[in-house]
């Protein structure tokens, strides 16, 4: 993967995130059940969203360092 | 031997542990400017994950965020999903103003916006404006520990006294060994937090509910307002959409905006261990979620504390826990309030000299250090006398704070990324943008959708910035090479 789609792919899903824990896209997911670990589904949502950018940033930290190696810096 | 004086032996314990931590580090630091505020650049990745971690992790999460899970539901869960949009775009800003600092050697955020942005007049306001949010968040923590631990000794140890020690403590450390101390101390109370907060969190729903999922069950049956977004307000109405979104865009805005988290990017040892730590963040992040359990594990326990605040405490004690435990939950509460207010006091001296006073008064080295202590022991002094004054208008001020606080984005940001900003363009729009956000502080029926007044400062920002540079002349070529090479 190039560093620029890496670093597009980041920042759509940074936006998703945003979207998707702030009105209107929370909206929809704002209920209770199903319980997710125990969790009412929309705490359960976001804390998803969180646990997903962890992924997100290790694989853009991959290209970013490839490339980086690969400049020879 | 009565409860509250194991109590008092463990934390007593924990206070001694945590100065000795702190006291220790400073003889690893060098003797210079650059080793007390930025500790010689020095710092690996595991003192850089709890020094993020822990600083931004205050004793407004520890008791603050049980308390809006208690009190106002599923308002709370802003808290969880501003950290990791607030922090990752720091995996390309930290290492870029990394770089800068190596180059021109700067230690605060002020002196990038100033370095790009000649002005002294700039400077003394990102300083001023720093300081104004400062004192009141300093002030809190203060709050924060004196309540703790007044709370598990039951009134034994009062507030002022509490709060006297725990802080002494704090500015000791601080003045004796500066930024290496905070980094310390803080992985040390980074680790403590977040293996009490998880105990704690999943230990509460199954001793009294029998589980995670039976809470859930039965807050549903009897309270399902509090489980849906956007929750309630202080007052028990439904929240608005409006301002639970814009209070997590705010504070994503504002996070790494607060000098001390800033000035983190200046003490990473390289910024792989940066990166490195942005992308761990998130993890940090999810320990909100057994400190939310304690505040919801609240909400059907019958009874409850004189304010929404107290819950943690209060559960607690109401629990029968041994006194040990107690005491550890007290050590817990108080790294979460120390570890924060220790880097405030650091960062907020630092600020004030190096941007504000430097900028109109010749000082060598030695003389800046020594200023800088003073102002830690002013500035601690400062926030412990407001702290005593639980009516005071300080909670007024630390609302704003946040408005106040994101309002340095745009001047950051501009500084490093955009090469048509001037200097007119930007300190017209950081004026315009804090005087919308204290207008609308004041005026809050005037607000439209019930935006958080940050949010709406920052709308009128951005555009003054951007037209204000656009009709002045470009900054010359030379000038801008060095930032853009």
């Amino acid at each position: 993967m190039s560093l620029r789609t890496a670093r597009i792919l980041t920042s759509i899903y940074l936006a998703l995130a945003l979207f998707f824990v702030t009105w209107p896209g929370l909206k929809p997911f704002a209920r209770i059940e199903p319980l997710v670990l125990g969790l009412p589904f929309s705490m359960a949502w976001i804390a998803g969203w969180i646990a997903g950018s962890v992924f997100v940033l290790y694989g853009l930290d991959r290209v970013e360092r490839r490339h980086r190696d690969g400049e020879g810096s | 031997m009565q409860q509250w004086v194991v109590v008092s032996i463990i934390i007593g314990a924990y206070l001694a542990l945590t100065l000795t931590i702190g006291l220790l580090a400073g003889r690893k630091s060098s003797d210079s400017v650059t080793g007390y505020v930025a500790a010689d650049r020095s710092f690996g990745l595991l003192v850089m994950y709890f020094v993020t971690g822990a600083s931004v992790f205050s004793a407004f999460a520890f008791l603050g965020g049980p308390g809006w899970a208690y009190s106002r539901g599923a308002a709370a869960f802003y808290i969880l999903a501003y950290g990791a949009l607030g922090m990752a775009p720091f995996y390309w800003v930290g290492p870029r103003a990394a770089a800068l600092g190596r180059k021109f050697g700067y230690v605060t955020q002020a002196q990038l916006v100033v370095g790009r942005f000649p002005s002294r007049t700039l400077s003394a306001l990102i300083a001023g404006l720093s300081l104004i949010a400062f004192v009141p968040y300093i002030t809190l923590q203060i709050r924060g520990a004196g309540i703790v631990i007044e709370a598990v000794t039951e009134g034994n140890v009062p507030f002022w006294l509490g709060s006297l020690v725990a802080y002494g403590i704090v500015i000791l450390y601080v003045l004796a060994s500066g930024a290496m101390a905070v980094g310390w101390t803080n992985t040390f109370q980074g680790v403590f937090m977040v293996i009490i907060a998880w105990s704690l969190g999943l230990y509460l729903p199954y001793r009294l509910y029998g589980g995670v999922t039976p809470m859930f069950e039965q807050i549903m049956e009897t309270r399902p307002e509090m489980l849906v977004p956007p929750g309630l307000t202080a007052t028990g109405e439904p929240w608005s959409w409006g301002a639970y979104s814009t209070f997590i865009i705010v504070s994503a805005v504002g996070l790494m905006m607060w000098p001390h988290l800033f000035m983190k990017a200046f003490t990473a040892k390289d910024d792989d261990t940066m990166r490195r730590t942005v992308i761990l963040f998130p993890t940090f992040q999810l320990f909100l979620i057994p400190v939310f359990l304690i505040g919801f594990s609240g909400i059907l326990f019958t009874g409850g504390p004189s304010s929404a605040d107290f819950i943690l405490p209060y559960m607690i004690l109401e629990t029968g826990l041994p006194a040990v435990v107690v005491g550890l939950f007290c050590a817990g509460a108080l790294s979460a309030s120390m570890s924060t207010g220790d880097a405030l006091l650091h960062a907020s001296a630092s600020v004030v000299v190096e941007d504000g006073i430097t900028q109109f008064v010749k000082l060598d080295d030695r003389q800046r250090r020594l200023l800088m202590r003073i102002l830690v022991l002013l500035t601690g002094a400062t926030a412990y006398y407001f702290a005593q004054d639980a009516e005071s208008s300080l909670v007024l001020l630390l609302a704003t704070a946040y408005g106040v606080i994101s309002q340095l984005a745009p001047p950051v940001i501009s500084a490093m990324y955009w090469k048509r900003a001037t200097t007119s363009g930007v300190l017209a729009g950081l004026l315009a943008g804090t005087a919308t956000s204290v207008f609308f502080y004041f005026n809050p029926d005037l607000r439209p959708f019930d935006m958080h007044e940050g949010v709406l400062g920052l709308i009128v920002h951005v555009p003054v910035l951007i037209s204000v540079s656009i009709m002045t002349p470009i900054q010359n070529e030379k000038h801008l090479a060095g930032f853009f090479s």
